[in-house]
């Protein structure tokens, strides 16, 4: 599944929720499958030696500076906190900041958190804050963060447990970026000692989660063990010991998972779904997520350059037949490009998502449509990635799609590494119609993916433009009311689903494995901020 | 041996050193000039995910020297290999040296178990199903090679693993282990998955070899005088059909180093063939370019020391040596 990872590089992006909220059983149209959401696992009964949890890479580091993948993340989510926390529930609340005001829009006041210990056993103070906030704008380090503190002016100790960040123009996402990556504050001292090493196998990191790094061994494991100065009794680890171990391969992932050689893991192979399902040594859960299966639409000057050609394409696409035969019947059509848990209760999110135009499947329709543009056997290149079998059907139906309305679609198969450089290199893109994408955000806002369709931005591939879309995007980004932050996001939405930028194919819920021995885990997109593995523990 | 055939399989030796250490440097040069000719830059990897600022770009292509003339950059990678610092992984954030250190000894002990049991069954069945040819021993040893044979040891793997692994619970089907029995109990399955291959083509060779042997004149008027059959066979048989086993053997055990890639990933295991899918896959130059040495390197050291084996297994191979 690693094209998910190179996506939330590019722009921790965005979402889905159709699934709706927790305990509804989703029945899959057609395939009599049914799945279940959840907000959490039985609570764990007892502590726990140790669990052993399975992750699809190794991190290269666990430096949060260069933590965008789903192996570093999950790790460090445990390790290390950030000011504020992304809750299993997409709501964030304060962490090692106690609170926060905004006294000015472009200023955000910390007021950081007394009494919390570092693994290291020194004492968290506005200093380490200012240190790792002050990285990601640093361009000897080249976070990748950099991105989210584009609008940062400077950040500065106004206290000893205060913490000013000053913007250069009121951003209303600033804020919620620091429950996730750009928010982790790890220890100013063992930063400035360990340089360059800082997250590698040898050093580890400093910080102030319930876990600390204990070992890593390259290219097997890595283990974390209990902190017990941890300063939240809420989030106190119930195992003394998690150990993480990196199978790249899918089948030997499910297979140590049926033989209880590993006792869990996120992100299933949806390939395994049905032999997971009803298995003796575990049990299987689906959750909230943000991500959405899109494919990005990378060439307006061939015969997508016209909207109703994207428009006849989307609906050409049988997205049913896909959630049913590429991910196992777990998903739902996307009308787009976040999921509704996205929205998270925002004012009037409801008539949003219900006012957004709907695609449906109609392949003479979608013909009639694209002749009109006059699309006459034009060639559009798709890329692909042997990945797995979900990416393999996926590209395989778009392709029938372009068919379908009289295009002559050209499948593009690209090594793993080479469609990682789709994201970020153009001179990789040149030539490629269509590429598909897993897209997630990483804060509980539409306007972190709408923002990345704006004109002239770094993961607008397409180079689509709208001005009434800038504008509305603009606005939303400097509203700070919920209600006109919400009505301008949604507007950007309405044109962009109208104009179809990017093609958006499905949602589908988080999935975790749990052997027969543990339990606790709050299944969410937020595994990948929020401390969960501090929650499992030994089955009651 | 005389003074002067003496010397003269020292300077042979000698020759064969020097001919060693040229073939490394001329391969060290072909490895490191292709990798910097294949298509990708890895200044681009290591800033994905982000749109860095020229100054940023430039800074890192600096600190990782790509500005540098080919020929610069060339001559401090040899530098520092013989200093023995095989430079840094960006990938890992570490040093290669440390790198592969992690992973080292679990792809040695791999491929070691797989040499014992390719010496030991792959010979072993050979030898057997040249004595016994013609008969249903021999036959069933035939059927067994041509199976070997074809069976990928990605197939291998996938058969072991859910047999033994998943269904019987024999075996583990993931890591390296930790002491010593329990990582031979790890390296078992993965072990005979990649030897498969190896073990039939070794019996293929030793078969024919020894039966090429039986069928000599001097084995069969020793026969024929009535010496004991097993003498003859260890003493003539054996011992000269053992030439063409030994140079066979010794090109798969260093072949059988670039083999476990598949192995390793369908084991869960963590070894230098896994490593190096992985840094091919993400433009880890520094890293792959010391694992193709490595595998170079034992590619030339082993043939090497199977040719300086030869004369002492072979005595006409010395004989002949000394009449050139």
């Amino acid at each position: 599944m690693r094209p998910r990872s190179l996506l939330a590089a590019a722009t921790v992006a965005t979402v889905l929720a159709a699934a709706g909220c927790s305990g509804t059983a989703k029945q899959a149209d057609g395939t009599g499958a049914a799945y279940r959401l959840t907000d959490t696992t039985p609570a764990a009964g007892g502590d726990l030696d140790s669990f052993t949890w399975s992750l699809f890479g190794e991190p290269t580091t666990i430096d949060y500076a260069y933590s965008f993948d789903f192996p570093p993340n999950q790790i460090l989510a445990n390790v290390c906190e950030s000011l504020l926390r992304w809750n299993p529930d997409l709501t964030t609340s304060p962490n090692l900041a106690a609170s926060f005001a905004n006294p000015t829009p472009t200023s955000w006041v910390y007021q950081i958190r007394p009494g919390v210990k570092f693994h290291d056993g020194s004492t968290l103070t506005a200093d380490d804050v200012v240190a790792s906030l002050r990285r990601n704008l640093d361009p000897e380090v080249g976070s990748v963060w950099g991105n989210q503190y584009r609008n940062v002016e400077s950040i500065e100790r106004t206290g000893p447990l205060e913490v000013t960040v000053t913007l250069q123009a009121p951003d209303a996402t600033f804020n919620k970026y620091l429950a996730a990556g750009p928010g982790v504050v790890e220890s100013a001292a063992t930063l400035a000692k360990s340089g360059k090493e800082y997250g590698s196998p040898g050093t580890g990191v400093n910080c102030t989660g319930p876990f600390s790094f204990a070992s890593w061994t390259s290219g097997q494991s890595l283990v974390l063990k209990r902190f017990d100065e941890y300063w939240n009794p809420q989030l106190k680890a119930r195992s003394a010991q998690a150990k993480f171990v990196f199978l790249a391969d899918p089948t030997t992932r499910v297979n140590a998972f049926r033989t209880g050689e590993v006792d869990g893991g996120w992100m299933v192979p949806a390939g395994a779904y049905a032999q997971l399902k009803d298995t003796p040594g575990g049990a299987l859960y689906f959750g909230q997520n943000t991500t959405v299966a899109t494919e990005v639409v990378n060439n307006l000057k061939g015969p997508l350059g016209d909207a109703r050609v994207r428009q006849a394409l989307l609906m050409a696409v049988d997205r049913k037949g896909i959630v049913k035969a590429g991910a196992g019947g777990v998903g739902e059509v996307a009308n787009s490009l976040v999921t509704a848990n996205n929205w998270n209760g925002a004012p009037g999110a409801a008539e949003l998502i219900k006012a957004l135009p709907e695609y449906p499947y109609d392949p003479a329709k979608a013909k009639a449509l694209a002749a009109e543009a006059g699309v006459n056997g034009q060639k559009v290149v798709i890329a692909t990635s042997p990945l797995d079998s979900q990416t393999t059907i996926i590209t395989q139906a778009v392709a029938q799609a372009a068919t379908a309305i009289g295009l002559k679609p050209e499948i593009d198969t690209i090594a793993a590494d080479k469609y990682t450089a789709l994201f970020t290199d153009p001179a990789a893109r040149e030539g490629i119609d269509l590429f598909l994408t897993f897209w997630y955000t990483s804060i509980t806002d539409p306007l972190d993916m709408y923002s990345s369709l704006r004109t002239g931005a770094f993961s607008n591939y397409g180079g689509w433009s709208d001005p009434k879309f800038d504008a509305a995007v603009d606005r939303a980004v400097g509203a700070y009311d919920p209600a006109a932050h919400a009505a301008a996001t949604g507007e950007a939405q309405q044109i962009a689903m109208a104009q179809l930028p990017w093609l958006p194919l499905y949602t589908e819920p988080v999935s975790v494995f749990l052997g027969k021995r543990i339990t606790g885990v709050k299944p969410s997109i937020a595994y990948l901020y929020y401390p969960w593995a501090a929650e499992i523990g030994a089955k009651g | 041996m005389t003074p002067a055939t003496a010397l003269r399989a020292a300077g042979s030796a000698a020759r064969r050193l020097l001919g060693m250490a040229v073939t490394l440097l001329v391969t060290s040069f072909l490895v490191f000039s292709s990798l910097y000719l294949a298509p990708g830059d890895p200044a681009s990897f290591l800033v994905k995910g982000r749109s860095p600022s020229p100054q940023e770009l430039l800074a890192i292509r600096q600190q990782y020297g790509f500005d540098d003339p080919f020929p610069v950059r060339y001559w401090h990678w040899l530098e520092g290999v013989l200093h023995g610092d095989l430079g840094r992984s960006y990938l890992f954030h570490q040093s290669v040296g440390e790198v592969l250190g992690a992973r080292l000894p679990a792809t040695l002990l791999l491929v070691g178990v797989a040499t014992v049991l390719i010496a030991v069954l792959g010979v072993g069945a050979g030898i057997v199903g040249a004595l016994r040819r013609g008969t249903r021993t021999g036959s069933a040893v035939l059927l067994l090679v041509t199976v070997g044979a074809a069976v990928p040891s990605f197939v291998a793997a996938i058969v072991l693993r859910s047999v033994f692994g998943v269904r019987l619970g024999w075996f583990p089907t993931i890591g390296n282990g930790t002491d010593l029995p329990d990582r031979l109990h790890h390296v078992a399955l993965p072990a005979i998955a990649l030897s498969v291959t190896f073990m039939a083509l070794v019996t293929r060779v030793t078969r024919s070899s020894m039966l090429d042997e039986l069928r000599r004149e001097h084995v069969e008027v020793a026969l024929s005088r009535g010496l004991p059959r097993r003498t003859v066979i260890r003493r003539h048989v054996l011992r000269n059909a053992l030439g063409p086993i030994v140079t066979v053997g010794g090109l798969l055990v260093s072949g059988m180093l670039v083999s476990t890639a598949i192995v390793e990933t369908a084991f869960g295991m963590s070894g230098i063939g896994s490593l190096l899918v992985q840094c091919v896959d993400q433009l880890d130059f520094q890293v792959v370019q010391a694992i193709v040495l490595l595998v170079v390197a034992a590619f030339v050291v082993v043939n090497t020391l199977v040719d300086l084996l030869h004369p002492l297994i072979d005595p006409r191979v010395r004989a002949a040596g000394g009449a050139r």
